[in-house]
């Protein structure tokens, strides 16, 4: 079974919780003290990850640590619908490549505001909020003219990928770091739809949705 | 900076932004309002702030038919914003001036309007069909509305037909301070292009735009996109500039005070046998054999809230008062709909308003009073309907059906064609069970059969002809149903009543003592001493005169209290019953 | 926003910081009532709390003994207090804290958007449990706040709520259905409150939870929440877990309330039966003149 070393409050260590719900995939939690305790700092955790951050799996002897790049390792080995990582549709992997890398730019921003907020890291928060805001701007945009165009999630395809589970947490968390979300409302209609989602669970500070309006 | 005109309209969303079962978060002058569509379509228009504990309502959830609070699951209705549920106190029903405060909405011209205390009608846009408009997407801009809709003043943009050119000519058609109307011409093609510049706070705005004209297909999007960007660059330049300028302080809103009475704990208001609302009969329909059904709507305005078991007192033409339950499901709050039974040995009440009231005739009704309130607290709820008792149970049952909660219908019936609302019982699938066709040893095996194997957390909600609401109430209480867990609404008292008695009353709270004699009622004589008394049926049955008895022994005539209840001796319904002691004290 | 001149408020204990997660010898700082705090322990368990200053940045090497200028300074359950006025001898009670079976730990201190008020009434609500802690502290359909009482205890001057019940989904590691989990509930102090709850280990005896709110400003506040349980099977890092997704769930309610100040005024939103106790603690507020993070009623 699939080993995620995980602290309840990171949005990161959701994404995985998230995705594997989704997929119907079984996973053992070890919980790690984040906060207060620095575990991931300790020496146990750094010879799993020397960089000592969250999250971090294991499976099948194979260990992997960054949750984009675990998103893509479970899509691709626990979908066989292939539609969350879709293997072999190369514009899409495109797509969703550079749509992970847009949500560590979520991490590095939105995140980074909720943690000096909610535990008193030392970062330039003011950076970290507008930051969030130029990002916030653009994904906007870009799902505003995806309804437009009938397309509901953030890749061209006809439904989810890893990339809406990437993008999400830290978005839908963005307000513990002072960033509203009141000026996207795209955003906030994908939010819904995302919670809407098979298999979809919350973490705390997420709420679910109502149910969707029978066809 | 000027106090802001609240008197005006201004867009605070666009229809777009509004789907089903979304909460849209809005904010004009620095209130903020929830925004959302029911199923129904209807827009509300709400402070953001539930009532309660001041929680945002743009974070609760949109079910179709109500919004319910994300902090302690308060339920307000579509249209009216009244709490019809408080989780916390199940078995009571919320006080109906719970009401959150409700802004006008309008939609038109693609776009929603609002205003805090709106002064005539939304603006009519000159050279814009309604309907054939194209509404662009709305840009958000740090900057004050002001200084947005000066610098859109010279904005410049090509026509839909000519977006590859660059040389179209634009002139200023109207301007005011928040609203800019342009018309683009190049090569023969010509749009109109009107901006609003919603005044979210002092510093903070969304342009919303709207052309005259709706392209189709990939030109729609083109001409959108053209629009966002140069918009975009815009909204850069607007914020640069004000981020230069000292920020200016966010307008405080002012929350209203809730009233008096609910400050208090809230209890239900008193109110007399009034016809407090006069509504149209907007259809009235053959609901089953023998059974008319009334869609009653307001002349002006909104109905208040009901909720779920509440009934109105209907003042017939012919001067009858008759109490009938409103069968609505929740959120359902543009009319009220009621069933009818033609009654063979009608006194003018169901005969009047099957043979005399029409549609489109004017009819006067109380407010909606809930004496038989639903709680929603049940593993599983079993209702159980006879005749034309189904009407609050069917309110009832939709209520739970629209929260998932467990519950079965069971509808004793003659046969098919006298179950009433089979629209309405249709949509609630496998959970309705009908009975037809029952003799009264058949019916009383069926109800052995139903209410056999009480488990804690199940109620019975039983509303049907007297006869057998004796039989479903023994059986129950034999079968070990607490009297907590049986709730049941009569139609009407067919005890005899003896009011033979005369005795003392004394007003507790009121300081008073008076003489009820023989041939009169508790209720008429301390009416006619000055002191308000609710009340509806005046029979016993509905339970809206209800007291609380301090001292002395009641003489309980009613069917309106259970046994637990009578034992108690602690309320008594004081339109009928009476007391055997010479002397009652009551909390009034 | 101007700096605190509430003289209640002034007068109080504050906590600061965990004394746990303080290595000793070393300068830490902290705001409290808008000023800014620096702090540090020494080895033996000491606290000594100053207003910053240049000479003493955080994480610098420090001897307390040698720092001058002191502000009032006490270790008690854990964590370092202090206060900006003249605080009262003693902080109040919490004998259970001296019981040596307990665990005793701090689960977290964590930042919120929020008054110390609307905190500590979030703190006393259980109406919330079904929603907000869904299917952990409540579930629906099992909504109903039972009777409960509240005194205010006049030789204490504290709030005591009694005889709450609420229904728990899995209330107990021994039995798999849910049923009423008792608490009782005190308020010693404006900005800190004890909860104490049927403890599943030990029938006879309730585990202790205590929230102890720090006034960054009117706002924001730091929110320590002290565990002091019964619990001989778990790690700590697993009790600790629990806590933190309890007031994970709870922050963005508490963010989202409007206005973030706690109205006094009775007629300022609209309590129902189940808050009592939020009724006692709003008019003890007021009956104390309370007015930081508040917003008070008009006279």
């Amino acid at each position: 079974m699939i080993t995620l070393y995980d602290y309840e409050l990171s949005g990161n260590c959701y994404k995985l919780r998230l995705l594997m719900s989704m997929l119907g995939v079984k996973y053992k939690a070890v919980p790690v003290d984040f906060y207060p305790g620095r575990e991931h700092k300790s020496e146990w955790f750094l010879a799993i990850n020397p960089l000592g951050q969250l999250p971090v799996i294991e499976d099948d002897g194979l260990i992997l640590r960054d949750a984009q790049a675990i998103l893509v390792y479970l899509a691709a080995r626990y979908d066989p619908s292939k539609k969350w990582y879709p293997v072999d549709d190369p514009k899409m992997l495109g797509e969703i490549g550079q749509w992970l890398a847009f949500a560590d730019g979520i991490t590095s921003t939105s995140s980074a505001a909720r943690l000096h907020d909610g535990l008193f890291y030392d970062f330039d928060v003011d950076a970290a909020r507008a930051g969030a805001h130029r990002l916030f701007r653009i994904l906007d945009e870009h799902l505003w003219f995806g309804e437009q165009e009938g397309r509901e999630w953030i890749c061209s395809a006809p439904h989810p990928t890893v990339a809406d589970i990437a993008c999400f947490p830290y978005i839908m968390l963005s307000e513990e770091g002072g960033i509203p979300r009141q000026d996207y409302s795209a955003i906030r209609r994908w939010c819904d739809r995302v919670k809407r989602i098979d298999g979809f669970v919350v973490m705390s500070g997420v709420f679910p949705a109502s149910p969707a309006r029978a066809a | 900076m000027p106090e802001p005109d609240r008197s005006r309209w201004h867009p605070i969303a666009a229809s777009h932004d509004l789907p089903f079962r979304h909460v849209y978060h809005a904010q004009l002058l620095g209130r903020e309002f929830a925004v959302w569509r029911a199923d129904d379509g209807y827009v509300n228009v709400w402070e953001n702030r539930c009532l309660h504990r001041g929680v945002r309502l743009s974070i609760g959830m949109n079910d179709g038919r109500e919004l319910k609070c994300q902090y302690h699951g308060w339920r307000y209705a579509n249209r009216t914003a009244g709490c019809t549920y408080i989780p916390a106190h199940p078995a009571d029903a919320p006080a109906r001036t719970i009401t959150n405060r409700t802004f006008p909405a309008v939609e038109r011209y693609g776009l929603v309007w609002s205003a805090e205390e709106p002064v005539g009608e939304v603006p009519a846009l000159a050279g814009v069909t309604e309907g054939r408009q194209l509404v662009l997407r709305g840009i958000p801009v740090n900057a004050a509305a002001e200084d947005v809709a000066e610098r859109l003043r010279s904005y410049r943009f090509q026509p839909n037909g000519a977006l590859d050119g660059k040389d179209a000519e634009v002139a200023l058609e109207a301007a005011s301070d928040t609203s800019v109307a342009l018309r683009s011409r190049e090569a023969g093609a010509d749009t109109l292009a009107v901006f609003f510049v919603q005044p979210v706070d002092a510093g903070r705005s969304v342009i919303r735009g709207v052309l005259d004209d709706d392209a189709e297909g990939p030109q729609r999007i083109a001409v959108m996109r053209h629009h966002n960007r140069l918009l975009s660059k815009l909204r850069d330049e607007a914020e640069r500039e004000a981020a230069g300028k000292p920020a200016p302080a966010s307008i405080e809103p002012v929350y209203e005070r809730v009233s008096a009475e609910l400050a208090e704990m809230p209890e239900v208001t008193p109110h007399g046998r009034k016809a407090a609302l006069r509504v149209e009969v907007a259809r009235k329909f053959a609901a089953a054999d023998g059974i008319a059904g009334f869609e009653l709507r307001p002349i002006k305005g909104l109905l208040p809230t009901f909720q779920p078991g509440a009934h109105i007192d209907v003042h017939m033409p012919n001067g009858e008062i008759r109490q009938y339950s409103i069968t609505n499901g929740p959120g359902e709050s543009a009319s009220y709909v009621i069933g009818v039974k033609l009654e063979p040995d009608s006194k003018g009440g169901s005969k009047c308003m099957h043979e005399t009231v029409r549609e489109g005739d004017v009819l006067a009704i109380s407010e909606p009073r809930n004496n038989f309130p639903l709680r929603r607290d049940a593993l599983k709820t079993l209702f159980i309907a006879g005749g034309i008792g189904i009407t609050p149970l069917l309110a009832m049952a939709q209520a739970l059906q629209n929260q998932r909660l467990a519950f079965e219908l069971h509808y004793f019936a003659q046969n098919e064609s006298q179950m009433a609302f089979r629209d309405r019982l249709a949509a609630l699938g496998s959970s309705l069970r009908p009975h037809l066709g029952l003799d009264p040893a058949a019916t009383g095996a069926e109800l052995r059969r139903l209410l056999h194997g009480y488990e804690a957390g199940r109620q019975v909600y039983l509303c049907g002809p007297g006869p057998m609401l004796e039989a479903a109430r023994s059986i129950a209480a034999e079968l070990g149903w607490p009297d907590s867990s049986v709730h049941f609404e009569y139609f009407k008292n067919t005890n005899t009543i003896d009011d033979s008695s005369s005795f003392e009353v004394a007003l507790a709270r009121s300081v008073m003592t008076l003489q009820v004699p023989a041939g009169r009622t508790i209720l008429e004589v301390i009416r006619e001493n000055g002191i308000e008394m609710p009340s509806s049926c005046e029979q016993g049955a509905c339970g809206t005169c209800l007291c609380t008895v301090i001292e002395g022994e009641p003489d309980h005539q009613d069917v309106y209290l259970n046994d637990a209840e009578r034992r108690a001796g602690t309320k008594i319904l004081t339109c009928v019953s009476r007391s055997k002691s010479p002397r009652l004290v009551l909390d009034l | 926003m101007t700096k605190c001149t509430d003289r209640v408020v002034l007068d109080l204990w504050h906590p600061l910081q965990a004394i746990a997660e303080m290595p000793a010898g070393r300068v830490h700082e902290t705001v409290l009532l808008e000023e800014r705090l620096g702090f540090a322990r020494d080895e033996a368990g000491n606290a000594a709390v100053w207003r910053a200053r240049p000479d003493l940045r955080a994480d610098d090497a420090v001897d307390i003994a040698a720092v001058n200028d002191r502000l009032p300074a006490k270790v008690a359950y854990g964590y370092v207090w202090s206060s900006l006025g003249n605080p009262p001898a003693d902080i109040f009670p919490i004998p259970e804290f001296a019981e040596p079976d307990r665990r005793r730990l701090n689960a977290a201190t964590m930042g919120v958007n929020v008054s110390a008020p609307r905190a500590i009434e979030n703190f006393l609500d259980m109406g919330h449990f079904p929603y907000v802690h869904t299917d952990i502290l409540g579930a629906e359909p099992h909504t109903e706040v039972k009777e409960y009482d509240v005194e205010v205890s006049a030789d204490r001057d504290e709030i005591l709520a009694t005889r709450c019940r609420f229904f728990q989904p899995m209330a107990s590691t021994v039995s798999t259905g849910g049923a009423d989990v008792e608490y009782v509930y005190r308020v010693p102090h404006p900005f800190c409150s004890v909860l104490y709850k049927s403890s599943p280990a030990d029938e006879k005896r309730m585990d202790v939870i205590a929230i102890f709110i720090q006034p960054v400003d009117q706002e924001h506040i730091r929110a320590h929440m002290m565990l002091c349980v019964l619990d001989f099977d778990n790690e700590d890092k697993i009790i600790k877990r629990f806590q933190q997704t309890i007031f994970g769930q709870d922050k963005p309610i508490l963010e989202n309330q409007f206005p973030k100040r706690l109205p006094l005024d009775p007629r300022a939103e609209t309590p129902i039966r189940a808050d009592k106790s939020a009724i006692a603690y709003r008019r003890w507020l007021s009956q104390k003149g309370l007015t930081y993070g508040v917003i008070p009623a008009a006279a």
